[in-house]
């Protein structure tokens, strides 16, 4: 017996000489949605969008079909429209109008080749749609956009629309971190345009740092390896400790990385495996980031995930540490990636994984002993001589709950 | 103009419990121009890719037409946050054809939608019920704030979350 199916239906008439009428279906045991697009084909832009529910989930969903008409304007061969629809329908409308959207914008593009078939044959009796394919320059036999990107990650966030993140505060300890010496270093941060998912340059991120009393902080961009002399002169500019490490994209998850310059982007997705030895010629330190970070809905442990499941995934074997403070997961994945650290024996390391000025040094790790560069941290680090701790303090406590009256 | 179609297109995904370990997940494509299946098997509880095969029976793009085996790649991958960005990172080196790289996401997707639903069968039938059901839904997972227009700002079911 079938647990789930979702049913996309596109289908494509001509309305006008100029213009593509397409009406998309899409239908699983959660949802039921419709869409009406027009699409005017000489400039293959969008002129109308709109939607229809017919069964939906929250009560709030309906408010998704007053954003769909944000689409009007895109152009079926723009670069990257995948990704814009899923950074504005999928966003301020619904994930589920975006996939159906991206569903007719692509037969759109089908059915362009259809027609121009079509139009080619009025000259050309008899011609086959292959031979008219084959006549084409051997890049328009293929769509050359990005076809989808991360719907789960939350790399995508659009630089120019800033989305309020809602932290849920820790109680912390009533120690000051301070008043146990060493130094507080926020391990994992990213910054634009280093990573492309950030709202924060470098500059504002290290200021920020330095006003709520950080001792350094790492730039950990994705995928992408700091200039040691651009750090330098990070250092130099703010008087403030600037290290910088990368967080590096394998087949089993997100690895922060330091003492390695390897320029991942030309390798694509490394294995963790290959990383690893990398990392030990390098003689360099690695950590597993959000090891547990689940999904939207439902955490690891719906999966059936316990303790004793966890700690046996393979990628264990391969790291020095496990980000046990993560400031974009839950309370709940941060204490499990926390009793698995201490069930391997790993050591475990906080860092805020920052993509906006405000969200730096949510969690941090400190260090017992003074740090002035990169090899000393990875010294630390190797020691084992730091521990992780919440250090960005709020006022506001747990999250306040001031429903008004309904009818 | 009549309105008789010039394209259709028909994607199916569908998503089976094979025991309490195992899920298969299929998709299968066909519209005018193209024809497609892809299948995986995932197994609880990393919901690591254990299996999976994939052909194309009908296209028109010459760069599908070569051998499926670089799905393969896939295998050991887990389904979860970020698993697209692997995905893609793993096959788009290895072949051109982003048609079954968009079914092997497809059937990633009709997993996690799977479980989802199970969550999603608690909610109450009533009305207020369901505001509860979701806005606690979103308390406990703050990466739900913003997603979508159901939880945005002005939403009820974010109502009294202080977004400083």
């Amino acid at each position: 017996m079938l647990k789930f199916s979702r049913n996309k239906l596109v289908s494509i008439a001509r309305k006008d000489p100029d213009t593509l009428r397409i009406h998309g279906v899409l239908d699983d045991d959660l949802y039921g949605l419709e869409m009406e697009i027009l699409v005017r084909l000489s400039d293959l832009k969008l002129i109308s969008v709109s939607g229809k529910w017919n069964r939906w989930t929250t009560p709030e969903c309906p408010k998704a079909l007053s954003f769909l008409g944000i689409a009007v304007g895109f152009c079926i061969d723009e670069e990257g429209l995948e990704q814009k629809i899923q950074k504005t329908i999928g966003r301020r409308a619904c994930r589920h109008f975006a996939t159906l959207l991206i569903e007719c914008c692509d037969s759109v593009k089908e059915v362009v080749r259809i027609i121009q078939w079509e139009e080619f044959r009025i000259k050309h009796p008899g011609l086959t749609f292959e031979e008219f394919l084959s006549g084409l320059s051997p890049d328009s036999s293929g769509s050359d956009t990005t076809r989808h990107v991360s719907m789960e990650s939350d790399r995508i966030q659009d630089s120019q629309e800033p989305i309020q993140v809602l932290e849920r505060i820790r109680e912390v300890d009533s120690v000051p971190d301070r008043a146990l010496g060493g130094m507080v270093i926020d391990l994992h941060t990213h910054s634009y345009p280093a990573s492309s998912c950030s709202s924060v340059s470098e500059d504002q991120l290290i200021e920020e740092s330095k006003r709520i009393g950080l001792d350094g902080i790492c730039l950990t961009d994705h995928n992408y390896v700091w200039n040691p002399d651009r750090v330098k002169n990070l250092t130099q500019k703010h008087g403030f400790l600037v290290l910088r490490g990368n967080e590096i994209t394998t087949d089993q998850g997100h690895m922060l990385v330091f003492g390695l310059d390897l320029d991942i982007r030309e390798k694509g997705i490394i294995k963790l495996d290959e990383l690893r030895r990398e990392v030990k010629k390098a003689d360099g330190y690695m950590i597993v980031v959000h090891p547990f970070r689940g999904f939207l809905t439902f955490g690891v442990e719906r999966l059936g995930l316990n303790l004793e499941k966890a700690m046996k995934r393979p990628l264990f074997k391969y790291v020095d540490a496990i980000e046990v403070m993560n400031g974009k997961v839950t309370r709940e994945e941060n204490d499990f990636a926390s009793r698995v650290a201490d069930g391997l024996g790993l050591s475990g390391i906080g860092g805020s994984d920052a993509h906006k000025a405000s969200e730096v040094g949510l969690y941090a790790t400190r260090f017992q002993n003074s740090i002035v560069d990169e090899k000393d941290m990875i010294e630390m680090l190797k020691r084992g001589k730091f521990s992780p701790v919440a250090f960005r303090k709020r006022n506001k406590g747990i999250l306040k709950k001031n429903r008004t009256a309904t009818t | 103009m009549t309105d008789i179609l010039s394209f259709t297109r028909n994607r199916c995904t569908s998503v089976e419990v094979i025991d309490d370990q195992t899920i298969r997940s299929f998709c299968r494509l066909q519209d005018t121009l193209t024809e497609a299946f892809v299948e995986i098997t995932a197994q609880l509880p990393d919901l690591e890719i254990t299996a999976v095969e994939g052909d194309i029976q009908r296209t028109h793009r010459k760069e599908c037409l070569d051998s499926t085996e670089f799905l393969q790649k896939v295998r050991g991958v887990r389904i979860g946050p970020g698993m697209l960005e692997i995905i893609k990172g793993l096959l788009e080196e290895t072949t051109e054809c982003k048609e079954l790289i968009f079914m092997l996401q497809e059937c990633c997707h009709g997993v996690i939608l799977s479980l989802t639903k199970d969550i999603l069968l608690k909610a109450p039938e009533d009305q207020e019920g369901k505001i509860e059901f979701f806005s606690k839904m979103v308390r406990n997972n703050i990466r739900l704030y913003n997603r979508c227009a159901a939880f945005a700002p002005g939403s009820r079911l974010v109502e009294g979350l202080d977004p400083s």
